[in-house]
């Protein structure tokens, strides 16, 4: 422990020497790095105790626990479960700790927290000066799942609306809020909540077990566990759909992880990636890649697709440091990097 | 409280015509150790931990053994959730036995033991290794028998134990015990409550959501219709509420309520060759969760055990002793997760005892188990002791033990299997005895074999499910010494353990999480005339909290000391006090659950 108490102490010392000279060589280049964790990736890792691991651009090097290394072993709350970002702020939402602590997202110095009205936050994102983030709250009904509205000046919840639906991610589109009504395979209904009136102005209904959504040019894209399927962001009418049957009849696998990237659809299924085009009518039968590991529960615990780049996240046992893996475009394995506790999303700071 | 005070000076005044002349030096004492236990632990070691120690101690079980046994405890914060690892093992692989009866819960194989008030037992006994041909389930790592006497000796006594301490709280336990030469009963009542609001050390926080009580209610009658035809019942109802601290301010505040409900009646005939015991036992368990005490949601458990035993013994001679014992249990349980299940198992098993010479005795045992929920393996053991000379005795015992799956495992609603079988434990300890003069040193090695252990793994499906696939091997050494001598008007006793574990998941071949290497007790007593003074000591060794053993997030190793000081004012009275934690020290044994710095307790103890 002492050991690592000196490597903290060393590590602080050389960000603020780092931060110091960034300040004072600041020119405004568009590649000046605005902190010591700027030109890089964020990996954040549920724990146990939330932990955020640093990757640079490169891939070359990683630190762990970033946040702790710089606010004097102060850490994020239990069960990290996702971030959001409004301009040099990143919001980092634990779900057990009910909490949100907001840090430059380049320098991870704390800025604030937001530490009451929250209860099991999953998700947020800021519209109009202001945060909505989805709460679950009692696991054992979803009628009391909430929106909790959030002053970013004082960092107070000042509303709750009830949304009497699972909560589960939330989007922004031309001044609306789109939620996911959907959580661990079941719920298929996507909410159109109005920021300026905090109502639900309009329902989405999916096909069954929706997974992940996304907006793309007026289209909402909705990835279920066998389909997916494109609607009008203003009618919600479904323009198209098509099926998946991935596996076995005996043993069918589900797709997850929606992510649009460059005109291209990207998702998972098992430890495989798959790709179509954003228009494809065909389900596509080659995978991207497959990757290999040892987590039943965990398999593709995050997943992006950024700059060229595929990012995989593994869960691993829960109880260990894992990994996350990083490949091109065609498949092929760039670096495979230790992170944290349960690994589950990537963030960028380019 | 007013009506307490009044009840106590009722018995008060009463008492003066039943004075007695009991010793009050605490350590003066006859071994309160039931008779199975004593007979057929042959090649394994025995503590047993009397009342009077019992009170020198929190009422909890945890805090009963932690500083006088090698077990090694997870707490997670004060008063919370407590469970052991015996011998390296696992918290479902130690049987807890009230007066012989398995009280392990029936939804997840563990006593809890912050929820055991040991103010109404007269002794705890505690086994290492295995036992479960007597004892049944989880009898693994080791057994702990919470033990209360039925005494045919005529007297009438009362006890008021009354101490209050820090963060306010308080520890209440009374006790009487009345008898005469055909019947016998004992009442005992105990409470404890704590605000828990203690300050971190070096920290500008308090220990949030913490606070708890408990009352355990324990009768015990017993009715001797002649020398050899005894009938003994046994009754204890405990029910507490704990508010579950938190790590941050920001957490939910949760509660756990407890309710247990535990009846023996037991039968004993016995002849010149023939011994026969009819128990009938109930137990009744149920527990409340409460995520959110803002609301009124809660998830719940609820379990009504029925057990028979039949146990006949039958002696050849005065060497030889054979002993079949039958018993049925039946369970009826359900919770919000688990769909109401019944379950009935019946166990036959049988045992031989055999007084060889004076040095040499040893023992067989066999024990099956007939149910149709999961797969029950034959189990058997072997003890033996060999006296070589006077001070030298080498111990030997080999067992098959196992724990059964539970109701969690085999009937929760998403992922419960029903196709599990029993965990199964290959067993070996050699063990040393030294006695000169007063001196004990028992040193045990032991090896464990654990097959088919149960884990929640991520199933296909989605969610966690239950499966025979771990394998673990726990071998170590426990070292335990005591030492006592009485000499004019002063009494000196030390006693000792250290234990030394090895606890390896055998397919990554990483120690186990929250298994030190190292424990180490001490406790020194020292009396003299009136005043005694004792202090005791722990060291736990540094503990995994990673699966794959990085060592960064570690629990340090740390020291806890504590000390008390008291004085008898009169045959009756008795004041004390104790410092516990007396070097500030801040450790943790569950990671992130902080635990209280310095702390007092003051006490009163009044007999009559």
């Amino acid at each position: 422990m002492k050991l690592t108490k000196f490597l903290a102490g060393a590590f602080i010392g050389s960000i603020l020497l780092s931060a110091c000279s960034d300040d004072d060589d600041f020119t405004g280049e568009i590649d000046e790095p605005l902190g010591t964790y700027d030109n890089g990736i964020l990996v954040l890792n549920e724990g146990g105790i939330g932990t955020v691991t640093y990757i640079s651009e490169d891939l070359q090097t990683s630190e762990q626990a970033i946040y702790q290394a710089v606010n004097s072993g102060d850490d994020i709350g239990a069960y990290a479960q996702s971030i959001f970002f409004d301009d040099d702020l990143a919001y980092i939402i634990s779900n057990g700790s009910n909490l949100i602590t907001v840090v430059n997202r380049y320098t991870f110095e704390l800025v604030g927290k937001v530490d009451s009205g929250l209860n099991v936050p999953r998700y947020g994102v800021v519209e109009n000066g202001k945060a909505y983030v989805t709460n679950q709250a009692d696991f054992s009904t979803n009628e009391d799942d909430y929106v909790a509205v959030i002053n970013l000046q004082s960092l107070e919840v000042e509303q709750t609306v009830v949304i009497g639906n699972a909560v589960e991610f939330i989007e922004e589109e031309d001044g609306l809020l789109y939620i996911q009504n959907a959580t661990y395979g079941t719920g298929n209904y996507i909410s159109v909540f109005n920021p300026t009136t905090n109502q639900v102005e309009n329902t989405l209904t999916t096909a069954d077990q929706l997974n992940s959504f996304e907006i793309e040019d007026g289209i909402i894209y909705a990835l279920s566990a066998n389909s997916i399927q494109r609607y009008h962001i203003n009618s919600l009418e479904m323009i198209s759909a098509v099926d998946f049957s991935f596996g076995t009849q005996e043993n069918p696998l589900s797709a997850a992880n929606l992510d649009i990237e460059d005109d291209q659809i990207y998702f998972t299924v098992g430890t495989s990636v798959y790709r179509m085009g954003i228009n494809a009518e065909e389900a596509p039968e080659e995978a991207v890649l497959t990757y290999n590991s040892n987590s039943a529960y965990g398999v593709m615990y995050g997943f992006e697709v950024e700059d060229n780049r595929i990012y995989i996240a593994d869960g691993g046992d829960f109880g260990s440091d894992s990994f996350v893996e990083v490949y091109d475009l065609q498949g092929n394995l760039l670096n495979n990097i230790t992170v944290g506790v349960g690994p589950n999303g990537f963030y960028f700071n380019d | 409280m007013k009506h307490f005070i009044r009840y106590i000076l009722f018995f008060w005044v009463l008492n003066s015509a039943f004075s007695q002349t009991d010793s009050i030096t605490v350590l003066e004492e006859v071994l309160v150790i039931p008779t199975k236990l004593k007979e057929f632990s042959t090649g394994q070691t025995l503590t047993s931990l009397q009342d009077s120690l019992l009170l020198q101690n929190k009422p909890s079980l945890i805090s009963a053994l932690n500083f006088n046994t090698p077990i090694y405890f997870k707490e997670n914060g004060l008063g919370m959730v407590a469970s052991p690892s015996f011998r390296g093992t696992n918290a479902s692989q130690t049987a807890v036995l009230w007066n012989g009866i398995n009280i392990n819960s029936r939804f997840n194989g563990q006593t809890d033991f912050n929820t055991i008030n040991t103010g109404s037992y007269d002794a705890i006994n505690i086994r290492g290794g295995g036992g479960s041909v007597i004892y049944g389930t989880g009898a693994i790592g080791g057994t702990v028998h919470l033990t209360n006497e039925v005494d045919f000796k005529k007297q009438f006594k009362n006890r008021v134990y009354i101490g209050y301490g820090s963060f306010d709280t308080y520890d209440l336990r009374y006790q009487l015990s009345a008898a005469d030469k055909n019947w016998s009963t004992k009442i005992s009542f105990s409470r404890n409550q704590s605000d828990n609001d203690f300050e971190y050390i070096d920290a500008d926080r308090k220990n949030l959501n913490g606070a708890f009580y408990n009352n355990s209610l324990n009768a015990v009658f017993g009715y001797q219709f002649h020398k050899n035809n005894t009938l003994k019942f046994y009754s204890e109802v405990f029910e507490s509420e704990r508010h579950f601290s938190l790590i941050r301010p920001s957490e939910n505040r949760t509660k756990y309520e407890d309710v247990s409900l535990k009846n023996l009646l037991e039968w004993e005939v016995s002849g010149k060759k023939i011994t026969s015991i009819a128990r009938v036992a109930y137990l009744k368990e149920e527990y409340k969760y409460f995520p959110n005490i803002e609301t009124e949601s809660f998830t719940f458990g609820a379990a009504n055990t029925v057990i028979g035993k039949y146990d006949f013994s039958y002696k050849f001679s005065k060497k030889i002793k054979l002993n079949a014992i039958l018993s049925h249990e039946y369970t009826d349980g359900e919770g919000s997760s688990i769909p109401q299940n019944e379950r009935n198992i019946s166990s036959g098993a049988l045992l031989l005892k055999h007084l060889v010479n004076e040095k040499w005795a040893y023992e067989i045992a066999a024990r099956k188990e007939l149910t149709n929920d999961y797969e029950s393996p034959l189990l058997f053991s072997f003890g033996t002791g060999y006296s070589f000379t006077d001070f030298y005795k080498l111990k030997l015992n080999v067992s098959k033990n196992f724990r059964i799956p539970t109701y969690n495992d085999l009937y929760w609603a998403t992922g419960g299997n029903p196709d599990l079988a029993a965990e199964e434990a290959m067993q070996y300890e050699l063990g040393n005895e030294f006695l000169f003069s007063n001196f004990k040193i028992t040193l045990t090695g032991y090896y464990n074999d654990i097959k088919q252990m149960i884990n929640w793994v991520p199933g296909s499906s989605g969610y966690w499910t239950p499966k025979n696939i771990d394998e673990v091997a726990t071998y170590g050494a426990e070292f335990l010494l005591n030492y006592k001598k009485q000499f004019d008007r002063h009494l000196f006793a030390v006693n000792g353990t250290y234990a030394y574990t090895v606890s390896e998941n055998k397919i990554t071949k990483k120690q186990l999480i929250y298994v030190p290497y190292h424990k180490v007790t001490g406790s020194i007593y020292y009396a003299f005339q009136d005043l005694f003074i004792e202090t005791q000591a722990l060291y736990n060794g540094e503990v995994f909290t990673r699966s794959d053993n990085n060592s960064n997030y570690n629990l340090d190793a740390y020291w806890l000391w504590n000390a008390g000081l008291g004085y008898h004012i009169s045959k009756n009275f008795t004041l004390g006090g104790k410092v516990r934690n007396l070097l500030n020290s801040d450790y943790q044994n569950v990671e992130d659950r902080r635990m209280p710095g310095t702390n007092y307790t003051i006490y009163l103890t009044l007999n009559f």
